[in-house]
């Protein structure tokens, strides 16, 4: 406390006469004072999110309302685009498509990423060099991860027919199969998002101490009880996390490699709702209804990780 | 008789451990395995994994085809970008943990909202801003919106902050030292992890960002690396040899490993830390 005055009164005076006016209470002068730095600190941030962030959203909602395509001036539709959404039955198809590229990709990622994180969480002499091949993946971009694996991908001549051939499978031409098309997006996603999600499994599992574990097997707990009784509760929050962070990953994945390996082929089987709305953007330059089609995005979005968060709250 | 069987079973952890990581890591692996195959080598089959004679000229050849100039592009994109973001988190991170402000909180909030809004969301309005501003295929515009988006590094740093002793602060402002000054000479070096975990994070996802380059920098003199990359899986392949593409792919993948590497603390603080909103 006498720190406090002791500083006040040293920046009273070292403010000299002329700042003396107002500081009559020198709180008072200190606290505006404080209030400019803030002010200054965070008035670029800001200026450029409301720019480029608070204004494309609020512009978004009211794109959504007109009909545009660039040249002249945007026609106000009222719910016209909503209702043109409702009767496009490539809408309910792109959400489907959207749901099972996360239900396919999500679900693996995070059962392997508890797996995978249980199995390397044990200390020996290269552990971390070890580790490194599990995290490695993470740095890989969409677009190069894309090229790599279109050509594991290469039907009849690629790594993964080859070792199919070997057990006697003759593999589909994978990203141009429907059947396989959505599956083997999932499969480059998961490679890409697996890392995360064992960083973040085995931060939680390294929480548990290794006693626990051994007094359980001592008493003859078998693995499953052990990952009942031991290993789930100390993750289970941590998993919603994982869950999370992975949606993220898959959203921008659902466009990035849609985008350079399928194009949302074949047949529109990977037409997801990303790529539907940059598709509608940019191809049909109906920005009118792209904007309101991310809207719906928007709303989905928060729908899933509202229910995320109850269950996070629940989980508690 | 016991410790025999805890043994065996160690040893075989650690062999299925050791297995199944290089299987994770074998596409990258394979990657620049081929980057120095020829092409007869890479495209036969059976498929070949070891290089029978290593030709570092793909390397060349892939840069003339990434025309060197999308791979100066990406470095000047993450570096101004990140660069440009860093200061402008820190510094309003700061204020939002030390400084005493009525609408802080209210602040705290407008930049949390980011972080559920996704980016096909504000795709096609911000490009009519960046429009707007006459800053389509100019570095600008290629930056400042993505420099814009502070809302994650922000809430790092406020959170890193508030962590940190006030007294510290308190001590630099009794000695006279002015709110900018606190921040450069206390609270940066003493946020270093935080920075280190930020940076990691944003290199990584500022040199591998394609959708927004996508839609803003078509011209060759602005276009990214990623931009060049991509048309190389599909039916353009053709216009080169596969093991140029391959060159080409681990050209742009490289770095990013070796600053993985370098600094896998920050990385690893950083991947966990994207989740922790």
């Amino acid at each position: 406390m006498t720190v406090a005055i002791r500083a006040k009164a040293r920046k009273r005076n070292a403010a000299g006469p002329g700042d003396g006016a107002g500081s009559s209470k020198a709180g008072a002068s200190w606290a505006s004072r404080d209030r400019l730095a803030a002010a200054g600190f965070l008035a670029p941030n800001l200026i450029l999110y409301t720019i480029f962030i608070v204004i494309p959203i609020v512009l978004a909602l009211a794109l959504s309302f007109t009909s545009w395509n660039l040249v002249g001036a945007p026609q106000w539709i009222g719910l016209g685009n909503y209702r043109e959404m409702i009767d496009d039955p490539a809408m309910p198809q792109a959400i489907e498509t959207t749901m099972l590229f996360l239900l396919f990709g999500v679900i693996p990622t995070v059962i392997l990423g508890l797996l995978l994180a249980m199995l390397v969480n044990v200390r020996f002499r290269f552990v971390g060099v070890v580790r490194t091949l599990y995290f490695v993946p993470a740095v890989v971009s969409f677009a190069a991860s894309a090229i790599l694996w279109q050509w594991i991908y290469r039907p009849g001549q690629g790594i993964l027919d080859f070792l199919l051939a070997k057990v006697g499978i003759n593999g589909p031409a994978w990203l141009s199969n429907t059947h396989t098309a959505l599956i083997s997006l999932d499969i480059i996603s998961i490679w890409l998002s697996l890392p995360t999600a064992i960083l973040l499994y085995l931060a939680a599992l390294q929480r548990i101490p290794p006693q626990v574990i051994e007094a359980a097997m001592l008493d003859g707990a078998g693995a499953f009880s052990r990952l009942r009784n031991i290993i789930w509760p100390g993750v289970r929050n941590m998993t919603i996390l994982v869950v999370i962070v992975t949606i993220l990953a898959f959203t921008n994945s659902s466009f990035d490699l849609v985008n350079i390996l399928t194009q949302g082929g074949p047949i529109n089987v990977t037409t997801t709702l990303i790529y539907y709305i940059y598709y509608a953007a940019f191809n049909n330059v109906q920005l009118g209804y792209a904007a309101a089609l991310s809207i719906l995005q928007l709303a989905l979005f928060a729908v899933i990780l509202g229910l995320l968060a109850a269950a996070r709250r629940f989980a508690r | 008789m016991i410790r025999l069987r805890a043994r065996v079973r160690r040893t075989i952890r650690i062999t299925a451990i050791t297995i199944i990581g290089l299987i994770l890591a074998f596409p990258l692996i394979y990657l620049v395995l081929g980057s120095v195959m020829t092409s007869a080598q890479l495209t036969s089959f059976p498929p070949q994994f070891i290089p029978t004679s290593f030709h570092l000229g793909n390397y060349s050849l892939a840069w003339d085809y990434m025309r060197g100039r999308s791979v100066l592009n990406s470095v000047i994109f993450t570096v101004a970008t990140v660069g440009l973001q860093w200061a402008l988190c820190i510094s309003a991170g700061f204020a939002l943990a030390k400084l005493r402000f009525r609408s802080s909180n209210k602040v705290t909030a407008l930049l949390g909202v980011s972080l559920f809004v996704p980016i096909i969301t504000t795709l096609v309005p911000t490009f009519i801003v960046t429009d707007k501003f006459h800053l389509v295929n100019t570095y600008p515009g290629l930056i400042l919106p993505i420099v814009a988006q502070t809302g994650f590094g922000t809430l790092l740093f406020r959170q890193y902050i508030t962590g940190l002793p006030t007294e510290l602060v308190d001590a630099a402002r009794v000695d006279g030292t002015s709110w900018l000054g606190i921040l450069r000479r206390v609270i940066i070096p003493l946020a270093t992890p935080a920075t280190g975990a930020y940076v990691a994070i944003s290199v990584l996802t500022a040199w591998n960002m394609y959708l927004w380059p996508l839609v803003v920098a078509t011209t060759p003199n602005v276009q990214v690396m990623t931009e060049t990359l991509a048309p190389l899986a599909s039916s353009e392949y053709g216009s080169i040899p596969e093991n140029v593409g391959f060159a080409a792919t681990a050209l742009t993948t490289l770095p990013m490993v070796v600053a993985f590497l370098l600094a896998q603390r920050a990385f690893v603080r950083g991947l966990a830390g994207s989740g922790v909103e």
